[in-house]
Formats: structure tokens, C-alpha cells, sequence
């Protein structure tokens, strides 16, 4: 088998298993008491990740550089990095919420490469002369995995936001100085009342994490545990901090390479402008989240609203064709 | 007495408003507010065309119909939403979010760290109860507390039946390390902009030029322009693909002294510049500056051939070769690129032929010879003695970011009679941190049920 059908082969394997997956966190969301769901989710997003990366890789085999020249190349890149950090907050939470959101975004993003763009987009194209350059891959790629960190990041934020939604929530998780202390009305995480179509889940991932919870021998005092929400709060918090430092250093060596090829570190060019928006937007949000009154939904809806910036920043830019980052696009 | 007294209060009155001031400047919605700001205001120049002629804001903002109602050339005009990273206001928020900065390292963060390094041990069940994550065990001991914490890189302090443990007191030092590095960028840029230039030249192939077109230099810049020394163009070239795309430019530079003597030669292309005394030279642009032919027998003649406006991103360059003395009859010369193509023109428009570098065509008596195609290098000259204070700021941002992930956790246990307290907080990774602690309670217990300790069993006694 050659490699061009192969890469067919791999983007249309990619897409078909993550609508596996999505449709699998979907019925584990909906059907609860099914086993095996969350594991086959899980083992589906593995799939995918590894697909695509085969798929990438036998695209550099092919084209001799680095895979992220065109549209096509770098939205496999975005889903890979998406699934990657998909484990890792699945990981950490042990719980199945976090597929509901990444599967369908993943399942979405390959879609639209894998068949809505046309062929000869999808072609590796030679790369132009201000490209060749070894900073393509320090730049570009840690641009990639940051878009990918921080949408899976603000995509929990939203979920957050969805289940916290007409409550007014009260965070044990702040990252305020003084945060991690006993609430005066402790609430435990099942007795949460909710006629949401997510109360199923709540009560899912609080049975799943409930087996680390320690046989309550002293009754007297015994950890507070956070909530599905601080959960999501707390991860959501952590993915974003992830992001944060992968799109400022991202950023800078954007801003070293331009210096060294072009002579300017910062010429406000739309890309650039609308990178830095997205950093200053996530450092409002992390600063709104040490902002005493305003911890739980408010920094939240910051993340949120970063979701769609980024994507702005990825793809938004792109559109307006202008600048020294229009190469390989639309246009 | 009286004055002094006076000038005493005046003083204090001055010391508790500009303390006032500071808390202010450094109140994080403050912060908030000018980081979106900052971002709102950005967002205006990637929709707006910036650096376009009035004509151009004229035809595309017409007065009616505004558009959305209110915005006309002459509203963009006026606000300066034609530059607007370069406007007043803009810089002013600038400057605001840098002393913004500035107020909330000495009035927050440096304080905050103090107070992380000044632990205390609690003394007393209250002061752990208090925490979230707290819990009393009717096992488990300071000492054998100690190794687990040491095994997850705590650093343990402790004193008779009290025990302290921290780790990740870099995460408090990250935001620091961030805020002064934005501030060393932003010092940077300012140095850059007073001290810095910007030159473009245009250079045929095989010419000296000393750098004269400066586009923009800082008011202290002068002494960067170089007098002493100037550039020659040994070469131009351009290497194409087999399909006809541009490949990459390279231009092969010499930097001659005074004495006419080379001190330093290299060939540039896109992203390998020439840096020579603080001056760097990019690759940016090329264009075709001459033809040279010959008319039978004559001499090598050099005609200039000129950019032609085609409206499009097309570039053609073009030229007019007489055939007669008296320059009744003649040819057009067109070229699209450097791969040695002439296209050939008659009197009327008409094209008559294409001819390589090197062949010639007839016309009557007359024979045209293209000899050679003359490129011409476009060049970006730079001098920014801001750039090594910025490239600091880039370093301590980035290690800044990095350490600011770390979460400082704290860990207090205490023993009183036969009940163990053990207790903890974190300041961002409150999900590990939990995990932690519960494992750290498993351990304990699951050492008791394993080897009883005998020091605990007496204790239980």
C-alpha cells in the first residue's frame, strides 16, 4: 500500500472512530448503568490519536518536512493534540464527562478535513521560502498544541458552566491565596438535587471516584472532597494553566523567529494581534479566578468566550488572508 | 513647631494617598480590565485596514451610508483607528497596565511570597479542622508521616508532635518572574523604538550602496546608521522549482570598509540575514532592474527596465528597445521573472516572440540579442539595540509561565493524646493535591493494619 492511500485509509479511519467515541461518551451520558462504555471510549480515542499520528507521520515521510504546511495537515494536528489532552484531563478526573465534550469536537474538526475540504487542499504543497526554517516546527507546532490545550481547557469550562447552570456555586477549589478551607454548609457531591440531563453523569463519576474515598472509620473528621463541579472547575483550571505557558512560549518563538528572518519580533500582523488577544483573554481569566467575589462561574464564562477566540486566532485570521501567516490556506 | 507638624501630617497625607494610589493601580479587576481592554482595542486594528491612505478610508468608510451607523473615514481619522497600536491611547494603556505591573509586584505578589516562606506550625485540632482537606486518624504518627511526604518531595519540618510540609514554593515565585518579564519586553521595546531604525534598498545586482532610505528611526538613533562602511550586491539570484516557483532569493553581500577593503561576505537569503555592527540585512524582496543587448555588432548596452503597474499580484518589468536612429520603430521588452524568458512587443501591441537569454531574434537588417537579465535585491536594514533587553524578557517570561504551573502545597499534622490531625491546602492543583492527601491517609492506615507500630498500639493503650 502506498502512503497516499494509506493517509486515506488513516483520515478516514480517524474520523469514522471518533464518531465512535462520540457516540459511545454519549450513551455513557445517557445509559449510565451500561458497562465498558467509558473503556471503549477511551480505547477509541486511543485509536484515533494513534491513526492520526501514523497519519502524520507518513505524511513528513512523503513531503520530507515537518507535517504542518497546509490547512489540512494542521487540523490533524489540532484533533491529535485535542485527544492527547483529552487523556490526560480524563486521566486526572477519572471522569467520563470529559469525552462528552472532546469526542465531538475531535469527531467535528476531522470531519471537516477528512471530507468537507478539497482534494488538492489536502495535497502537501512545496513550502515557501519564508517557511523554510527550522523554526516552523518550535513555532508552529507548540502554537498547535497550545490552540488544542486551551480549547480542551475552556471546552470543561463550558461544561462547568452547564452544570453549575442556575446555581449559584460556591468554590472550595479557588486558586485564591486563601482557598482550600472547610465550607460552612459542606455540601456532599450526591445530594446535589438536579433534574439536568447531566445528573446522571454527576452521579456516574461521583460512584466512579467514590472508590478511592477511604472506609470512614472516624467519623469526627474526614476530608471535604470537591464536587463534580470544582472538579471540572479544577481541571478545567489545569488544562488552561497547561495552555498558558505553551501559547506565551509559542508565541515568543513566533516573535524570535520573525526577528531573525524578517527583522521585527512584533509587527502587528492580524495573527500576531489576535494570538496576543488570546493571551490576554486566558491571563484575564486566570487573573479573574484569584479575584476575590469572583470565583465559580465568572471566570468560567472568560474561558468559555476563549474558546471562540481561539478559533478566531486559528482559523478567523486565516479568512481575512492578510499578513505573512495567509500561506497554504484558504487562499 | 506648628510647620513642622503641619509638613509631618502633609506627609503622611501624601504617603496614604499614594499608597491609596498603588492599591488602586494594582487591584486585580483594575488588571482585568486593561488586559480585555488591551485586547478590545487589538481587535480594531485586525478588522480595520491599518496604514492605508485617506483616499482609501474615503471610498471603502463613505459618510453615507456609515457604516453601522457611526463609523465614517472621518470618525476612523480622528480616533486614530488607522494606526492604532501607534495612537496615544493605545500606548497610554500600555503604559497603565505596565505600572499596573510594576504597583502589583511590590503591593501583592511580593508579599504573598513572604508570607508563603513564613510558616508557622498549628498547635492546636482548630487550625486543621479548619482546612477542607483535614482529617483525624486514630492512627498514624509524625514519624510515620515523614517518609511518605519526603517521598512525594515534600520538604518536612518538624518539632516535638507538630509537622509542617511544603512543596512547589516555585509556584509562588512564577508570577513574579512573569510580571518583571513583561516589563523588561515592554523596557525593551521602548529602547528599541528610541534607539532603533528601519531602512529598505533596493540594489542591483553587482552595486556598492550605503544605507540612505530609512523608513522609520527613534530620535537617539543616529550614531546606529552606518557612515564608515557600505555594501556591495556581488549577486543576485533566484533558484525556481522545477515547476516554476520561486525556490528561495539569495543575495551574495561583501561589506567594504573605507579603504575599499571586504570585512566581512555572506550570501543571505529569507531567514539567514547578514548582521554586520549591530545592523542586520534581510532578504525581503527582489525585482529586475535591467536588461542588457546587443543591436548586431553594437556594444553591450544596460537598459533599466521599470515595475509595471498591472493591478494585480502579477509582476511584469519592461523595457523599450529602438530599432531605428531616429526611434521610429522599436520593440517592447517584457520579463515576469529571472528564468531568462524575454517577451517581445512590436510598435502596435502585437507580441512577436520570446527570446532567452542568450538567443536573439531578427528584425529586418537588425538582430536583438538578450544577453542578460539584471536582478535586484530588495533589502530590510534593522538596527534594534532593544533586542537583547527584549530576548531577556522572552527568557523570564518563559521560565516565568512555566514555574508559575507548580502548586504550592501545604501540609500540617498534629498529634495530641491518642488522635492524630492531618491537614492541607493547595493553590492550584486542588484535584492532585486531593488525591495526594487521601493516598497519604491510605498509607497511614494501611501501616497500621500491616506492622503495628508499637509506639502507636501504646498511644492506643
Amino acid at each position: 500500500m502506498d502512503l497516499v492511500t494509506l493517509q486515506n485509509t488513516l483520515d478516514n479511519g480517524a474520523f469514522a472512530i471518533l464518531f465512535l467515541a462520540m457516540l459511545v461518551y454519549w450513551g455513557g451520558m445517557a445509559f449510565p448503568k451500561i458497562p465498558y462504555l467509558q473503556a471503549i471510549g477511551t480505547t477509541s480515542m486511543a485509536i484515533a490519536n494513534l491513526a492520526i499520528a501514523a497519519l502524520l507521520g507518513a505524511r513528513w515521510l512523503e513531503a520530507g518536512y515537518f507535517p504542518l504546511s497546509n490547512l489540512y495537515e494542521s487540523l490533524f494536528f489540532l484533533t491529535w493534540g485535542i485527544t492527547a489532552i483529552h487523556f490526560i484531563a480524563e486521566q486526572r478526573t477519572g471522569s467520563r464527562l470529559v469525552g462528552i465534550f472532546t469526542a465531538p469536537l475531535a469527531m467535528g474538526i476531522t470531519a471537516f478535513a477528512a471530507l468537507s475540504l478539497p482534494p488538492e487542499m489536502r495535497e502537501s504543497a512545496p513550502l515557501v521560502p519564508a517557511l523554510k526554517s527550522n523554526w516552523l516546527m518550535m513555532h508552529v507546532s507548540v502554537m498547535m498544541l497550545s490552540y488544542a490545550t486551551l480549547m480542551v481547557g475552556s471546552l470543561l469550562a463550558i461544561a462547568f458552566l452547564l452544570v453549575t447552570r442556575g446555581k449559584n456555586i460556591q468554590l472550595q477549589g479557588s486558586s485564591l491565596g486563601n482557598g482550600g478551607y472547610r465550607l460552612k454548609t459542606p455540601t456532599p457531591p450526591d445530594s446535589t438535587p438536579s433534574n439536568s440531563p447531566l445528573s446522571s453523569v454527576n452521579a456516574s463519576s461521583t460512584t466512579a471516584t467514590a472508590v478511592l474515598t477511604p472506609p470512614q472509620t472516624t467519623p469526627t473528621l474526614s476530608p471535604q472532597r470537591l464536587t463534580v463541579a470544582e472538579t471540572l472547575d479544577n481541571i478545567s483550571y489545569r488544562i488552561i494553566g497547561l495552555g498558558f505557558p505553551l501559547l506565551t512560549i509559542g508565541i515568543i518563538a513566533g516573535a524570535v523567529w520573525a526577528n531573525e528572518a524578517w527583522g521585527s519580533y512584533w509587527s502587528w500582523d492580524p495573527k500576531e494581534t489576535w494570538a496576543l488577544i488570546t493571551w490576554l483573554v486566558f491571563a484575564a481569566y486566570l487573573h479573574a479566578r484569584i479575584t476575590r467575589g469572583w470565583q465559580g462561574r465568572k471566570p468560567a464564562i472568560l474561558a468559555a468566550t476563549g474558546f471562540v477566540v481561539v478559533w478566531i486566532c486559528y482559523l478567523g485570521v486565516n479568512l481575512l488572508g492578510k499578513g505573512l501567516h495567509s500561506y497554504g490556506w484558504f487562499f | 513647631m506648628t510647620t513642622t507638624e503641619q509638613t509631618q501630617s502633609f506627609n503622611t497625607t501624601v504617603k496614604r494617598g499614594l499608597r491609596r494610589f498603588l492599591r488602586g493601580l494594582a487591584n486585580l479587576k483594575l488588571a482585568i480590565i486593561l488586559l480585555l481592554a488591551i485586547a478590545f482595542f487589538s481587535i480594531s486594528g485586525t478588522v480595520l485596514e491599518q496604514g492605508q491612505t485617506v483616499e482609501f478610508y474615503q471610498s471603502n468608510y463613505p459618510e453615507h451610508p456609515a457604516l453601522f451607523g457611526f463609523l465614517t473615514w472621518k470618525v476612523i481619522l480622528a480616533l486614530g483607528l488607522d494606526h492604532v497600536y501607534r495612537t496615544w491611547w493605545f500606548l497610554s494603556l500600555l503604559v497603565l497596565f505596565g505600572s499596573s505591573l510594576t504597583a502589583c509586584t511590590f503591593t501583592r505578589q511580593l508579599p504573598t511570597l513572604k508570607a508563603a516562606r513564613l510558616w508557622k506550625y498549628y498547635s492546636k485540632p482548630q487550625q486543621i479542622e479548619k482546612l477542607a482537606l483535614s482529617a483525624e486518624l486514630d492512627t498514624g504518627s509524625i514519624s510515620s508521616l515523614t517518609p511518605l511526604l519526603e517521598k512525594r518531595n515534600y520538604r518536612v519540618f518538624n518539632e516535638g508532635d507538630k509537622l509542617y510540609a511544603r512543596k512547589g514554593i516555585m509556584g509562588r515565585i512564577g508570577p513574579i518572574v512573569v510580571h518583571i518579564g513583561i516589563l523588561v519586553i515592554l523596557a525593551g521595546a521602548i529602547w528599541g523604538a528610541l534607539t532603533g531604525f528601519l531602512a529598505q534598498e533596493v540594489v542591483p545586482s553587482g552595486q556598492t550602496f550605503q544605507v540612505q532610505h530609512i523608513l522609520d528611526s527613534g530620535p537617539f538613533a543616529s550614531s546606529q546608521v552606518p557612515q564608515d562602511w557600505s555594501v556591495k550586491v556581488n549577486r543576485f539570484w533566484i533558484d525556481y522549482t522545477s515547476d516554476g516557483n520561486i525556490d528561495q532569493f539569495y543575495s551574495d553581500l561583501s561589506v567594504i570598509d573605507e579603504q575599499g577593503e571586504e570585512r566581512d561576505r555572506k550570501t543571505i537569503h529569507v531567514n539567514e540575514p547578514l548582521r554586520y555592527d549591530g545592523v542586520t540585512f534581510y532578504q525581503t524582496n527582489w525585482g529586475i532592474s535591467a536588461v542588457k543587448i546587443q543591436l548586431n555588432n553594437s556594444p553591450i548596452f544596460r537598459l533599466p527596465m521599470a515595475e509595471l503597474e498591472t493591478g494585480t499580484s502579477t509582476k511584469f518589468w519592461g523595457t523599450w528597445v529602438p530599432l531605428k536612429p531616429d526611434l521610429s520603430q522599436g520593440v517592447s521588452l517584457l520579463a515576469r521573472d529571472l528564468q531568462g524568458t524575454v517577451l517581445l512587443y512590436d510598435g502596435q501591441g502585437q507580441p512577436v516572440g520570446a527570446v532567452r537569454e542568450g538567443s536573439s531574434m531578427k528584425f529586418g537588417e537588425i538582430e536583438l540579442k538578450i544577453v542578460e537579465l539584471v536582478g535586484s535585491t530588495g533589502l530590510q536594514i534593522k538596527a534594534d539595540p532593544g533586542v537583547p533587553i527584549v530576548y531577556a524578557g522572552f527568557a523570564l517570561l518563559m521560565v516565568g509561565v512555566v514555574m508559575s504551573y507548580v502548586s504550592h502545597s501545604q501540609i500540617w499534622a498534629l498529634q495530641q493524646g491518642d488522635n492524630f490531625y492531618l491537614g492541607g491546602k493547595t493553590n492550584r492543583a486542588h484535584l492532585a493535591f486531593e488525591k495526594e492527601i487521601i493516598a497519604t491517609i491510605d498509607e497511614l492506615r494501611e501501616s497500621k493494619r500491616q506492622t503495628p507500630d508499637s509506639e502507636q498500639s501504646l498511644v492506643l493503650n
